[in-house]
């Protein structure tokens, strides 16, 4: 049958999708994002672990989306084995045995609302205290934009913190307020129309990642390799709200090593987010 | 067997290097045949474009073209498409309404769909939103016209379902280099699949975003294939 993208996936696995979401976007149609239904998705699309954030936290309310995730997270075994185990030949192992697996595993990422910088520098604080070692920034869907102080509050805070930073937006503009502050962050909304802009930018940003979900040319993955290494790609999808499976295809089909589509499936979000 | 109506050859002004990758990148997908435009012709220069990918088509069996057309320079797009269609590889006509400034509104396109319905070629119009209501009006209009919403409206698809259903010699194609979750599921379940072809707009996005969207909607081997192959086989006669 036409259009048998499995067969191009072969046997590629996800070790750490880092853009996943729970939750529903209210202005839209789409997947209502209950926990139950993105791990069937992630699981579907052979993803062990989720770098997940809440909508709720998002759109609403910091701390109660925010306790979702990280309640999601207290559902698994120990979250540090969890960010251990992806990508490990451990994890391959027990996949392999037959060993039961309760589904993918959760690793929590806050999410603070930059429409309140005073209280998102206190959730900042409470994710920290927490143990949680990412957040993620809303930027379109909370109105914001680059230039705001706000957004360059939160980077500073979160670098201070040592917290990796997820971020939508345009990389054209989101680049500039994590300049100068040895900020780890990982690019979500990198398009590759824009592709030459973030190789310019995190050339001079050791800590600048992104996504690999809109780097979908016949060869932007291969020109991140190439101009800044591999270890800057990092595997999102978006699941539920994106269709997981392109990525995942697009990511099979590179030109990139054995080695190097393993660390970007899962290896090197494991090293910038442990 | 794949037939990819929304392809093209040439050098794109992004930070990318795929002048020379439309074989390989259809390889990767087992694309067998694609419809290409050239990509100097869609951005600056319609005759100069064409006339480049006259020599590409002429020297291999998989790729077929576009005449593209500037609708603000309808001489000379009757010109080429007098001199070029002879040689039987070119088999549609294609008009980008962003890059030439003409929108579906615009009575330019209007008579440039006209050229196309005249020389008896479907016609792939880039389409975004809601315009692609207005190229079901254009359709309706046009005797004979047989029209290719190119990106299916985008993130307006709701509005190509709508389209798809008004005129059912409009026709259907995906290609975006985002995949929303459930957009290709959707248009499958309201739109005729005789009215669904297949395309990705490669070489400017990989064929996986397209690929993926479409195995991701669950389609039945009937639908798959039609939207594979035999719907554009049909209307190109190919």
């Amino acid at each position: 049958m036409a259009f048998d993208a499995w067969s191009l996936i072969g046997g590629l696995e996800v070790a750490l999708d880092v853009d996943v979401l729970v939750g529903a976007y209210p202005d839209r149609d789409g997947p209502p994002g209950t926990p139950e239904s993105v791990a069937d998705l992630l699981a579907a699309h052979r993803t062990r672990t989720g770098a997940v954030a809440s909508l709720r936290a998002a759109l609403f309310d910091m701390r109660s989306g925010n306790d979702e995730v990280l309640a999601l997270a207290d559902m698994r075994s120990d979250n540090d084995e969890v960010l251990a185990l992806a990508g490990s030949a451990e994890a391959s192992r027990r996949a392999s045995s037959g060993r039961p697996q309760a589904g993918p595993g959760w690793v929590p990422v806050g999410a603070v609302d930059l429409r309140d910088p005073i209280g998102a520098g206190r959730e900042l604080d409470q994710l920290a205290g927490a143990g949680v070692r990412a957040v993620r920034l809303f930027p379109d869907e909370q109105g914001v934009e680059a230039g705001f102080p706000s957004v360059r509050h939160v980077a500073r805070r979160a670098a201070e913190l040592g917290l990796v930073v997820l971020t939508g937006g345009d990389v054209r503009r989101f680049w500039q307020p994590f300049t100068g502050l040895g900020a780890r962050v990982v690019f979500l909304d990198t398009h590759f129309y824009h592709l030459g802009d973030f190789l310019v930018a995190a050339a001079e940003e050791p800590g600048f990642h992104t996504s690999t979900r809109l780097l979908n040319s016949p060869d932007a993955l291969e020109t991140v390799a190439a101009e800044l290494g591999a270890e800057r790609l990092l595997h999102g999808s978006r699941a539920p709200h994106y269709e997981p499976i392109v990525p995942l295809l697009r990511l099979a089909t590179s030109g990139l090593t054995p080695d190097q589509i393993a660390a970007v499936a899962g290896g090197n979000a494991r090293r910038l987010l442990s | 067997m794949i037939i990819d109506v929304h392809a093209h050859w040439g050098p794109w002004f992004f930070t990318m290097d795929v002048a020379a990758a439309s074989l390989a990148t259809m390889d990767r997908y087992g694309i067998d045949r694609a419809i290409v435009s050239a990509t100097e012709a869609v951005i600056y220069d319609a005759p100069a474009g064409n006339r480049a990918l006259a020599e590409v088509l002429a020297g291999q069996d998989r790729l077929y073209g576009y005449v593209t057309i500037n609708p603000r320079r309808l001489p000379e797009a009757a010109a080429d498409l007098r001199e070029l269609l002879p040689s039987g590889r070119w088999i549609g006509v294609k008009i980008h309404t962003d890059y030439t400034g003409s929108p579906v509104t615009s009575p330019q396109l209007r008579d440039a769909l006209e050229l196309a319905a005249e020389a008896g070629l479907p016609a792939l119009v880039h389409t975004w939103g809601a315009s692609v209501l207005g190229l079901a009006q254009l359709c309706l209009d046009t005797p004979g016209l047989r029209v290719i919403a190119g990106h299916m409206g985008a993130d307006g698809y709701a509005h190509a379902i709508e389209a798809a259903n008004a005129c059912d010699r409009l026709y259907l194609e995906p290609c975006w280099s985002h995949a929303p979750a459930g957009r290709i599921a959707a248009v499958v379940a309201a739109v005729d699949d005789r009215q669904l072809l297949f395309g990705t707009d490669a070489t400017l996005i990989d064929p996986s975003s397209a690929y993926g969207a479409v195995a991701a909607a669950g389609l039945t081997a009937e639908t798959a294939e039609r939207i594979a192959w035999r719907n554009a086989a049909e209307l190109f006669s190919i």
